[in-house]
């Protein structure tokens, strides 16, 4: 059906615009992480939207695989830095 | 009764992208950080619904693995590792220019992509080959696999030294 594929990208690009902006109004080093992972939703949503406009069914679902799994390691070693630093500074806020 | 699955379809798309928004909204709004990871999880289980109704035939299958894998392991490790901090609640920052910022960024993005839809002719996709696309994989793309398994297994170590607090 193709007016939900243009509907997915409509919404993917909504959800680019409220990462962004979680990404420059906050000083929370979480909030930022949390933002980023708006923004890789939105992306994901994106790239099934124009595969379906198009007609690709396999390429889309090795890529998204491929980066929800590099997604995780991601978190876990951005969860890592963020633990250092909270031991450090003593505080989640950015400078 | 094609015309009923297809506005049934719509419906229930709305339903979730609304739910998408909203929780993107309460994301980046929230003032703890705990309550904003809980709501990645439901823009997790919402994207992942779009995207199962975008082409059920063929999406369906990266829709569960978007479950598991996105929302059962990212989000649930993010929201439980997080009661380790203790002041969870942001501190409310005021930048003037970022939400101009982010309509330029929302206004460029879907310009870029107007201008690059516009001679695409649409095309139904067809349903997916699960033999096809466990083929796919191994044959062409093996090496992003293993750096794949690779970087999970590392996720796997480094959750083991979280916990052990080393």
């Amino acid at each position: 059906m193709i007016l939900v594929s243009y509907y997915g990208i409509a919404l993917s690009i909504i959800l680019v615009g409220a990462g962004t902006y979680g990404l420059l109004n906050s000083k929370n080093i979480i909030r930022i992480l949390l933002s980023s992972e708006i923004i890789l939703n939105s992306s994901i949503l994106f790239v099934f939207s124009l595969s379906s406009l198009i007609g690709k069914v396999y390429n889309p679902i090795i890529f998204s695989v491929f980066a929800i799994g590099m997604a995780l390691t991601e978190v876990v070693v951005a969860f890592a830095s963020i633990i250092l630093y909270y031991r450090v500074k003593g505080s989640l806020e950015v400078e | 009764m094609y015309q009923i699955a297809e506005a049934l379809q719509l419906t229930l798309f709305s339903i979730f992208a609304i739910s998408s928004v909203a929780a993107s909204i309460f994301i980046v709004s929230s003032k703890n950080v705990f309550y904003s990871a809980i709501s990645l999880a439901i823009l997790g289980i919402s994207i992942a619904a779009d995207i199962a109704l975008l082409d059920p035939s063929s999406y369906s299958i990266y829709s569960v693995f978007h479950v598991l894998l996105y929302v059962g392991a990212t989000v649930v490790f993010l929201s439980v590792s997080l009661v380790m901090f203790r002041g969870l609640d942001v501190r409310e920052v005021r930048i003037s220019w970022a939400p101009v910022v982010s309509l330029i960024v929302v206004a460029f993005v879907f310009v870029a992509v107007l201008a690059s839809l516009s001679n695409v002719p649409p095309v139904e996709p067809k349903p997916v080959n699960l033999v096809v696309l466990a083929q796919d994989v191994l044959n062409t793309y093996w090496f992003p696999a293993f750096i794949l398994i690779v970087g999970l297994l590392t996720t796997l170590v480094e959750a083991i030294a979280l916990a052990r607090r080393e």
